[in-house]
């Protein structure tokens, strides 16, 4: 069966201005990501792996290029329309957990949801997906009274909250220990044996075994 | 969209009730500082005002002054001139007063000065000279040759004006000169009113004028009256004149003469004091709110990042700047009212024209409370719409 292209970007490229000095960071990046792929993009620190996350996660604007998603070009999209595509079809699994530290788990993981639907039909879902991802004696826990690889958990169950077509992911486990890291790359097994389209970044050897695809850059270049 | 308005009232309440506590004492306490410091100043100066408009009716005037029609020197039958004043309703007393210019001696020092007739007891129930007596006693209806002089007359360290006075004491036997008529009196008392004027007057009784003056027996020149509902003073003018009485009125405020140029300046000092109370007032909370805000900017990358609108995010600020502001206003008011005030009550200023409490009032108070929430409101607009248009990517990293 034909999988279906999910995101397409075509001679992205994006520069940074440092001062005087401007740091080609992509350079001509073309890429297709199938639904229900699992995605991992590697390479060395500065290799412009998080800047091309940030481009196909519309957290940022390549110079140059196209992205496409879902069939329609969303490259040149203002930030207000962006935000409307990220809220309904993107989710993002940050590094540093990027919780709200004064909500709790639930509140955390149904903020997103609480845009769009009332509070009761919403919370039910958060509490299954925080019991999906094992929080289930964690669900009133504030970020600061869980420990790292629970907040991964918790922004892993948020990103999931909206039902989005692709899960990105910075470097998810960077900040965890092996087991909890281990929890963590288990729960993405999971959720690519359901269908879910995820794109991640990671460093670690061990963790590529878990991708239908890895990808390589090196100096903004996709080898 | 509907559902996304309640989105701002959960975040801020979620932050206030879940947030640092000693960040939420820290502002409240600031918010009330800044309010107190809004307050405190405006009413003392409205304190100033309105004991300086006190000793002006209770040493001065009373709440109406009559003086006789132009072309015509004094009242002539003063006893049946209070019957009358005294008729009309809301009309507290009346006493009258026959001032005289005169010249007072006491050994190698004199000076000229007013020097008052009354009748002590019709005095004291309009005036209240008999309650700053600070050596002495105050004069007895009858006493010929007893005088009370003003601070200013007597001199001594209360008397700013002690190099131009007579340095009399209490026992001292002064001279008095009108126009050639001389005659001695004993001093009975010295006062203090507070009030430049009458400091500068010494008070003698009718009997010790007319022991001089025999013509002058039963007139007056001046006629006070206290009201019993002050306020009404227009009103009270009005009855007098439908009940015949002739005279050229004055109120209080009429009388006060340099006192109202006081009030004035102090009115504009409170209006200046104020802005810039305000003024700080914002700069305080500004700061407050947007160390608050900088200290999130993560946070609020974050939020942007997963579909919160920014508005959403401005709102939620504006509305925990809204809870900051009421707590601390009201936290202001209640040290305000609930010790503040009740100190300076008991303790109040000693100043050189009035002992001075704090006066504010209700109106005024009320205005002062929205401008500070207004205000706290506004600035901390500022910072949230600072924060929301910076570059995505910059406050996801914090920058």
């Amino acid at each position: 069966m034909d999988q279906k292209v999910i995101i397409s970007i075509r001679n992205i490229e994006k520069t940074y201005n440092l001062g005087e000095i401007k740091v080609k960071a992509l350079r001509k990046i073309s890429l297709d990501i199938q639904e229900g792929e699992f995605l991992i993009i590697t390479g060395r620190n500065g290799s412009g792996k998080s800047t091309l996350l940030r481009q196909i996660g519309l957290l940022d604007w390549p110079n140059r290029g196209q992205i496409f998603l879902d069939g329609d070009e969303v490259t040149h999209l203002k930030e207000k329309h962006r935000r409307k595509i990220r809220h309904k079809k993107i989710g993002y699994i940050f590094q540093e957990y990027a919780l709200i530290p004064e909500l709790n788990a639930i509140e955390n993981v149904m903020l997103p949801a609480m845009l769009i639907e009332p509070t009761k039909s919403c919370k039910p879902r958060a509490i299954d997906l925080l019991k999906k991802v094992g929080l289930e004696n964690r669900l009133r826990h504030q970020p600061k009274q869980m420990s790292g690889g629970e907040q991964q958990k918790v922004a892993i169950a948020r990103a999931l909250i909206n039902n989005p077509k692709i899960l990105f992911a910075d470097e998810p486990t960077a900040n965890l220990d092996s087991i909890a890291a281990g929890g963590i790359l288990e729960i993405f097994e999971r959720l690519h044996a359901e269908g879910h389209t995820i794109v991640m970044i990671s460093h670690e050897q061990d963790e590529k075994s878990y991708a239908s695809r890895i990808i390589e850059l090196r100096d903004g270049v996709l080898l | 969209m509907k559902y996304e308005f309640k989105i701002p009232f959960f975040l801020a309440f979620r932050q206030i009730t879940r947030g640092s506590k000693w960040t939420f004492f820290l502002i409240i306490f600031l918010m009330a500082a800044s309010f107190i410091n809004l307050v405190f100043v405006s009413s003392l100066f409205k304190g100033i005002i309105k004991g300086s408009n006190e000793q002006v009716i209770n040493m001065h005037s009373g709440h109406i002054m009559i003086k006789p029609n132009s072309g015509k020197d004094v009242f002539e039958n003063r006893d049946d001139l209070i019957e009358e004043i005294e008729k009309i309703p809301n009309i507290e007393s009346a006493t009258t007063q026959f001032e005289i210019g005169g010249n007072l001696a006491l050994n190698e020092k004199s000076g000229n000065w007013i020097i008052n007739a009354i009748n002590p007891d019709e005095e004291v129930k309009v005036t209240k000279l008999f309650d700053s007596m600070i050596s002495g006693e105050y004069l007895k209806s009858g006493d010929r040759e007893g005088i009370i002089l003003g601070k200013q007359i007597a001199g001594g360290d209360v008397a700013e004006l002690d190099a131009f006075s007579l340095h009399a004491n209490v026992g001292d036997t002064i001279i008095a000169n009108f126009n050639g008529v001389e005659k001695e009196f004993v001093v009975r008392g010295i006062f203090n009113s507070k009030y430049m004027t009458v400091d500068n007057t010494a008070f003698i009784t009718y009997a010790g004028l007319e022991s001089i003056f025999p013509a002058l027996v039963n007139q007056a020149n001046t006629a006070l009256v206290r009201l019993i509902e002050p306020g009404e003073e227009q009103t009270a003018i009005n009855q007098l004149k439908n009940a015949g009485i002739h005279g050229t009125f004055y109120t209080w405020e009429d009388a006060a003469g340099i006192m109202n140029s006081v009030t004035s300046s102090f009115l504009t000092i409170d209006f200046i004091l104020s802005f810039v109370a305000t003024l700080i007032a914002a700069v305080t909370i500004f700061i407050v709110v947007y160390i608050d805000i900088s200290n999130k900017r993560q946070q609020i990358g974050i939020l942007r990042a997963i579909g919160v609108k920014p508005y959403i995010i401005r709102s939620a600020y504006v509305i925990i700047s809204s809870i900051y502001s009421v707590i601390g206003v009201a936290v202001g008011a209640g040290l305000f009212f609930g010790i503040i005030m009740p100190y300076f009550v008991a303790h109040p200023f000693v100043l050189p024209i009035v002992d001075a409490t704090l006066a504010i009032e209700p109106g005024d108070f009320i205005f002062r409370m929205e401008s500070i929430i207004i205000v706290s409101i506004l600035v901390s607009l500022i910072p949230s719409f600072m924060i929301t248009r910076i570059k995505l990517l910059n406050a996801i990293w914090g920058k």
